[in-house]
């Protein structure tokens, strides 16, 4: 067991190292660089004043430098003249975009993205676990193929449209607001139950479009996973020996079907946060989705960069997590070397 | 435009058309700073407007109003907070109503021959924070800015340098400020009067701290987030006049930004040291806070519609007008219709730079850009896109401005068939066997016009547009890219035609720079290699070897140089007709109806207006300093 | 025979001619299944999923549309009316006055409202436009080689026919919706063929070998699942030469799509392989001096080959839902190329949602394809296994 977790722990940092560089560099792909994209935009305007100031700012960050060097200033491994200062030191390096250093950029987006993200994977579990149940056992009945279609719904409708479209149906019959995740006015203030209050109410619009679009796979896979386990011998043997079906199917073979559950801990965030990023963008909240597309877009490298690296090494440690934790359930896993699936 | 008025005028100028309030009738205190001024933190009115306050006079169906209230706006992106400077409106000269330039802050402000400019500022004016506003401001941004090395590495702003020259500046006295050249300056004033005004002042005071000059100490404090930098960029952070996201800086708007960046909600809070009062003696705004709350920019309309914005014009558009009504009697809201007033809302560009030679010519030959422009059924466009409320015709000043002739519009640009076929037949572009005419070298005529890709308003007139060129046997080929983009091939000549909006100041009058008209930018995207030329003076880009470009580049020479009205407005007149014979730029509509959406309760927005970003600042000239609350929430 | 028989067990010897399968007699239908080939064995089970069943037949008949997209939709592509500016759709009806007419649709008056700035259609019940089929209408080139002008139903002559209204410029949503498949559908199509490639490659090498190849291609793997989607595709497709034509960007993107999707597909293959090559026949195979690739190739791979369909029809949903995706982020196809994702994005403002909710009609072509994937992936996964 400890081998196993160290030799995880070890092949994480090269890891981590690899998606860096393939980040930093997908990053920089396209062509022209985040100044190079406001000198024309301003010129167009005419904004002369801020124009003389842009090719000042290309020189105080370096975007003159070679790519390498840029890179490797990013994640301090290169000094600058300032000294080290990158990601291995804690700095997340500077929003050009904001003028500002990026960690205040992404600040209280990060807590509403995690709320948000935790709500949702809560929100797919609370609704896949008994439909795939109540499929898996009720199997090829109508039950079956009608909550599986239901599951399918959110699935198979493109979110974006779908969440305009609650959107403004919650609106008209509700009064509920337009987009946003809280209201206005508490937008900078600190945590007060009303606030909190506030972001319930206008969460529950995302939480089910991004939360549908989940539940099916979810669904399926806990069906596919039951079923083979409802075939298995001892299931036999414990309805010959008279157990009650329902405490059967909770006592030993739900348990042992939660295996998918727990490997998808490291796979629910990518997915989750890509799903929420469009979502959020098409109801204006206030997460951590809409800035991070609009850094890409504009190619605010180190806001975009440092908060992709965040969110890789987030993902890497939620793997590592739940491959730890499927380690200590099942000895087989641990034996091979491997995640079976 | 009054600079000839004012040279020989001065007198009556002063006295008619800058009302001072100079008898101090009775002031009224605006109830929001009751408390401070008891507990002493906050002078009375009396001591915190200016010796001599602007009277603002109110415009046709407008009505003197009251205190109290908040105004919520929706912006599409955090940056967008410059609004409270582009609305706000305070400059040292600005439009009024008519689009002529007054004083607004200054005083006074006396242009001899538009090379001298003595400008007169008010006594008693102070800053937000309560320093007085004097000379001192001008002369630090004069000396210590503009004329430092490090804050200012390519000289002082281009605006202020007249053929390479820089202006004098003098301080005759604590009051007066003296910008002098040797030759006119005709753009001093309307650059000053700007929507992204060019400000030749700074909050001295404030400043002076970051300025290693005043501390030696500058810049030696980090700024936060670990990021050492200079004290040069620590000082030009902290002077953002006109994108105003640092609460810290004092300002001379109506209201001032109190909410730190980065936020998601901008609150701005009365200037009490706000220099315009109203009729009855209130000190102006009337209304206490503004508040921009930071929106999708998709979403801003669904918003709007659901009531959450109390003025709005910004991110919405003419065809989310029919949504907008349809929530005025739930949310409280009224929709009206200003006009804009650029010279196109949508204008076809020929890139006359193209690299290749075949279509180089075809696009010089003014025949095939009078046919293309014949062709267009503009009516259909104004018809399925606006509803025919928008005017058809070429890229030229709109009906309101004064240079504006009905054969400037009409030229070219009424539908014509069948001239449109003879004048391609002309030009030896003849028809092949499948109908589609060919170029001289046997290639297909097919003319792939690149768009930004931002507006599907764009691609539904390439569509119709299309449709319209293939009955005289042109191919149309819309390509959306990206704004970048669109603009690097443009530049670099590959682009063959490009889809942009077209002058954008079609309220022009004589005294406005004529410049959009002749090649001078290299943003021009009909011909960006002469632009070049203009801006780098010879080292990059072609000589403009139209004859027409080649003329309008002197004419624009000799505007700078003119000396009167109508020696100007003569120039103006060519310069138009030269466009309109020309085509150089095929416009399709113009006075695009926009949406403008106000609260019932809010007064004093004009029923009619019009938008434009230069001159107007959207809503800017009509003063929403005067714009107020009827039953303001407490 | 002599004395009197000892009191013993006779010996008994039956009669009948001998048959070596009596015990063991299989009625015909027994016999039927044993002799049948693993396919045909696969195809009765997935026979007995009835909605699979259904959902290969929509495929199908989705798929097969594509090749007359032209004469099945009443319009063209790019047919304009302006006359008919966000009309609402025209309802089919079949009797008129008590009177059987045949299919046919009521007329629309119009009506300009300059207070809301609307178009008012209202169907008029004088005005009956009966269906044309089989009649000639818009002309088209069809594949760009013959020009014809025949399509499966048309409006009356002058009449309309928008089943499904119009949109902004007068354009029938059916027919786009129509004309939309073709791309729609086979984005996905490539997308896989991509991801299958890889997928096999990595997963089979990884699985084959194990051992340090297997953990560094796992490493790798795990990598690549750590991106998040979103701002991968976004950056890939910015990356994307904005000077492409349409179909260079089309195929940029369907590559895109499919390097995303190869992971899941790998780990399968993987686990697979890993369990699989402890077989016998494996074994016999590489003794009998077969190399690593045939061996793969030809005794492996074929026996998971039903797993690997069914893992990849279920890719293919997310590669449409994907398209749509990258239209709305503006990355992906734009107009005037005609996809179901560049319909949606045109459809994703509050004037549709609010005014001309028929726009968003294009939402149930993508519905029903994603579902008719997955049931169709579910059942060929259930049938998968014949042998269970």
């Amino acid at each position: 067991m400890f081998t196993y977790t160290v030799r995880r722990l070890l092949i994480m940092i090269p890891t981590l190292l690899v998606i860096s560089f393939v980040t930093f560099s997908i990053i920089k792909l396209p062509p022209g660089d985040f100044l190079s994209n406001q000198i024309a935009e301003l010129r167009s305007q005419g904004d002369k004043a801020a124009l003389e100031r842009a090719e000042f700012m290309r020189a105080q960050f370096g975007l003159d430098k070679p790519f390498i060097e840029q890179y490797a200033v990013w994640v301090g491994i290169w000094p600058t003249e300032r000294g080290f200062s990158g990601l291995l030191q804690g700095d997340w390096g500077w929003s050009f975009e904001h003028d500002l250093p990026v960690s205040d950029v992404v600040g209280d987006r990060m807590l509403l993205s995690f709320i948000l993200n935790f709500t949702v994977v809560l929100f797919t579990w609370a609704v896949a676990f008994p439909i795939g149940a109540y499929a898996a056992t009720h199997q090829y009945s109508w039950g079956d193929y009608g909550l599986t279609l239901l599951g399918y719904v959110g699935l198979a409708t493109p979110n974006f449209l779908f969440a305009l479209a609650l959107m403004y149906f919650a609106n008209v019959e509700f009064g509920l607001a337009i987009g946003g995740i809280m209201d206005p006015e508490y937008l900078d203030k600190p945590w007060t139950w009303a606030k909190f209050g506030s972001v319930v109410n206008h969460l529950w619009i995302p939480v089910i479009v991004i939360g549908t679009s989940g539940t099916a796979g979810m669904i399926r896979r806990l069906r596919a996973n039951l079923l083979d386990e409802l075939q298995k011998q001892y299931v036999v043997t414990a309805r010959a020996k008279g157990m009650p079906p329902f405490r059967l199917l909770v006592k030993y073979p739900l348990r042992m079907s939660l295996n998918p559950f727990i490997s998808d801990i490291g796979n629910l965030l990518p997915s989750v946060i890509s799903g929420s990023a469009i979502v959020a963008v098409v109801l204006s909240l206030q997460t951590s989705g809409p800035m991070l597309l609009d850094a890409l877009r504009s190619q605010d490298q180190y806001l975009a960069g440092s908060f992709l690296m965040f969110l890789a090494l987030l993902t890497v440690i939620g793997m590592f997590v739940s491959d730890l934790l499927l380690a200590a359930l099942d000895p087989r896993i641990r034996l091979t070397g491997g995640v079976a699936k | 435009m009054n600079r000839i008025f004012a040279a020989l005028f001065l007198p009556a100028f002063l006295a008619c058309a800058v009302p001072q309030a100079a008898a101090q009738e009775k002031l009224i205190e605006p109830p929001m700073f009751a408390e401070e001024i008891k507990a002493g933190k906050l002078p009375p009115v009396a001591k915190r407007l200016p010796g001599t306050p602007l009277l603002v006079k109110l415009g046709p169906g407008q009505e003197l109003g009251q205190y109290g209230g908040s105004l919520s706006m929706l912006i599409g992106r955090s940056r967008d907070v410059r609004m409270l400077v582009v609305y706000g409106y305070a400059r040292l000269v600005g439009y009024d109503l008519n689009f002529n330039i007054v004083p607004d802050i200054l005083e006074s402000i006396e242009a001899k021959g538009e090379r001298v400019f003595t400008m007169k500022l008010r006594k008693g004016h102070r800053w937000s924070d309560g320093q007085p506003f004097t000379t001192d401001d001008f002369r630090y941004f004069w000396e210590d800015v503009a004329n430092n090395k490090e804050l200012s590495p390519t000289g002082p702003p281009s605006d202020l340098l007249v053929n390479g020259e820089a202006p004098k500046v003098e301080f005759p006295d604590k009051q007066t400020v003296r910008y002098s050249w040797s030759k006119p300056n005709p753009d001093f004033l309307s650059r000053m009067a700007g929507a992204s005004p060019l400000f030749i002042f700074r909050p001295a005071h404030y400043l002076k701290k970051f300025h290693r000059k005043y501390n030696p100490k500058a810049g030696e404090a980090q700024a936060g987030g670990g990021v050492k930098r200079g004290w040069a960029a620590i000082h030009n952070r902290e002077d953002n006049m006109y994108q105003y996201d640092n609460p810290a800086l004092p300002t001379l708007q109506p209201w001032i930004n109190i909410t730190k960046p980065p936020s998601d909600r901008f609150v701005a809070v009365r200037n009490p040291y706000f220099h315009r009062v109203d009729a009855n003696g209130r000190q102006l705004p009337y209304i206490d806070r503004v508040v921009l709350s930071v929106a999708e920019g998709k979403l801003i309309p669904a918003k709007t519609g659901a009531g959450e914005s109390d003025l709005q014009a910004r991110d919405i558009q003419f065809n989310n007008y029919t949504f907008l009504k349809k929530g005025e009697k739930t949310n409280n809201y009224k929709t009206l219709l200003w006009k804009t007033a650029r010279g196109a809302h949508f204008a076809l560009y020929p890139n006359l730079n193209v690299n290749d030679p075949t279509w180089r010519k075809v696009l010089r030959d003014v025949r095939v850009r009078r046919a293309l422009s014949l062709a267009i059924d503009r009516s259909q466009v104004n018809q399925v896109l606006y509803f025919g409320l928008a005017s058809e015709g070429n890229n030229t000043v709109v009906a309101e401005s004064s240079l504006y002739k009905k054969e400037y519009q009409t030229r070219w640009a009424t539908l014509d068939k069948k001239a449109a076929e003879k004048l391609l037949d002309e030009a030896g572009l003849k028809r092949g066997a499948d109908g589609l005419r060919k170029l001289p070298d046997g290639r297909p005529l097919e003319i792939i016009v690149e768009t930004a890709g931002e507006s599907t308003e764009q691609t539904d007139v390439l569509e119709m547009i299309r449709e319209n060129w293939r009955e005289i046997g042109v191919k149309l080929f819309p390509k959306p890219t990206q704004r970048e983009v669109l603009r690097n091939r443009v530049f670099s000549g590959e682009a063959l035609m490009s889809v942009w909006t077209g002058i954008e100041n079609g309220l022009a009058s004589p005294d406005i720079s004529p410049e959009e008209l002749a090649p001078t930018s290299q943003q021009q995207l009909q011909w960006p290699k002469f632009g070049q030329y203009f801006e780098t003076s010879g080292k990059a880009g072609e000589a403009p070897d139209i004859p027409e470009a080649a003329e309008l580049m002197k004419l624009n020479a000799q505007w700078r140089d003119a000396a009167t009205r109508e020696e100007r407005a003569k120039i103006w007149h060519r310069m138009l007709q030269i466009h309109a014979e020309q085509q150089f730029v095929i416009g399709v509509v113009s006075a695009v109806a926009q949406p403008v959406v106000v609260r019932n309760t809010l007064r004093n927005v004009p029923e009619k207006g019009i938008y434009n970003w230069d001159p107007g600042a959207f809503f800017g000239i009509y003063r929403p300093d005067t714009f107020w609350i009827s039953e303001p929430k407490k | 025979m002599s004395t009197v028989p000892e009191p013993r067990l006779a010996h008994y010897v039956a009669t009948e001619p001998f048959e070596p399968l009596a015990t063991e007699a299989m009625t015909p239908e027994q016999e039927r299944f044993y002799r049948a080939s693993q396919w045909k064995i696969m195809w009765w089970k997935f026979r007995r999923h009835k909605v699979a069943l259904i959902s290969a037949w929509v495929l199908a008949f989705f798929y097969l549309s594509i090749l007359g997209s032209e004469f099945l939709s009443p319009y063209n592509l790019h047919s304009r009316d302006t006359r008919h500016i966000y009309a609402p759709p025209q309802s089919l009806h079949l009797f008129h006055d008590g009177k059987f007419v045949g299919p046919f649709v009521y007329g629309y008056t119009m009506e300009l409202n300059m207070q809301t700035m609307r178009r008012e259609f209202l169907p008029s019940q004088d005005k009956v436009q009966p269906l044309r089929f089989f009649c000639r209408g818009d002309s088209y080139e069809y594949m760009d080689l013959v020009e014809s002008d025949i399509h499966l139903a048309c409006p009356a002559e002058g009449g309309t026919f928008f089943l499904f209204g119009t949109d902004r410029l007068g354009r029938d949503v059916l027919s786009r919706i129509i004309h939309g498949t073709r791309i729609s559908l086979t984005v996905g199509l490539l997308g896989i063929a991509v991801s299958f490639l890889i997928g096999i490659t990595l997963g089979g090498i990884s699985g084959y070998y194990g051992g340090w190849i297997d953990n560094v291609i796992q490493r790798f793997i795990e990598m690549v699942r750590s991106f998040p989607e979103l701002p991968l595709w976004m950056a890939l497709s910015a990356a994307l030469p904005v000077n492409w034509s349409p179909v260079l960007v089309y195929f940029g993107i369907t590559i895109i799509l499919g390097l995303l999707d190869w992971p899941g597909l790998a780990r399968a293959v993987r686990s697979k392989l890993l369990a699989l090559r402890e077989e016998e026949f494996a074994t016999a195979a590489v003794l009998m001096g077969a190399t690593p690739q045939r061996v793969i190739a030809r005794h492996l791979l074929p026996s998971f080959a039903s797993h690997l369909i069914a893992s990849l029809t279920l890719s293919v949903p997310s590669m449409i839902l994907g398209e749509t995706a990258l239209s709305f982020l503006g990355l992906g196809l734009r107009p005037p190329v005609t996809s179901w994702g560049v319909l949606l994005n045109e459809a994703q403002n509050i004037n549709v949602v609010a005014l001309y909710p028929w726009l968003m009609l294009p939402v149930v072509p993508v519905f029903i394809v994603v579902l008719a994937f997955n049931f169709f992936g579910d059942g060929l996964r259930d049938a998968a296994d014949p042998y269970k």
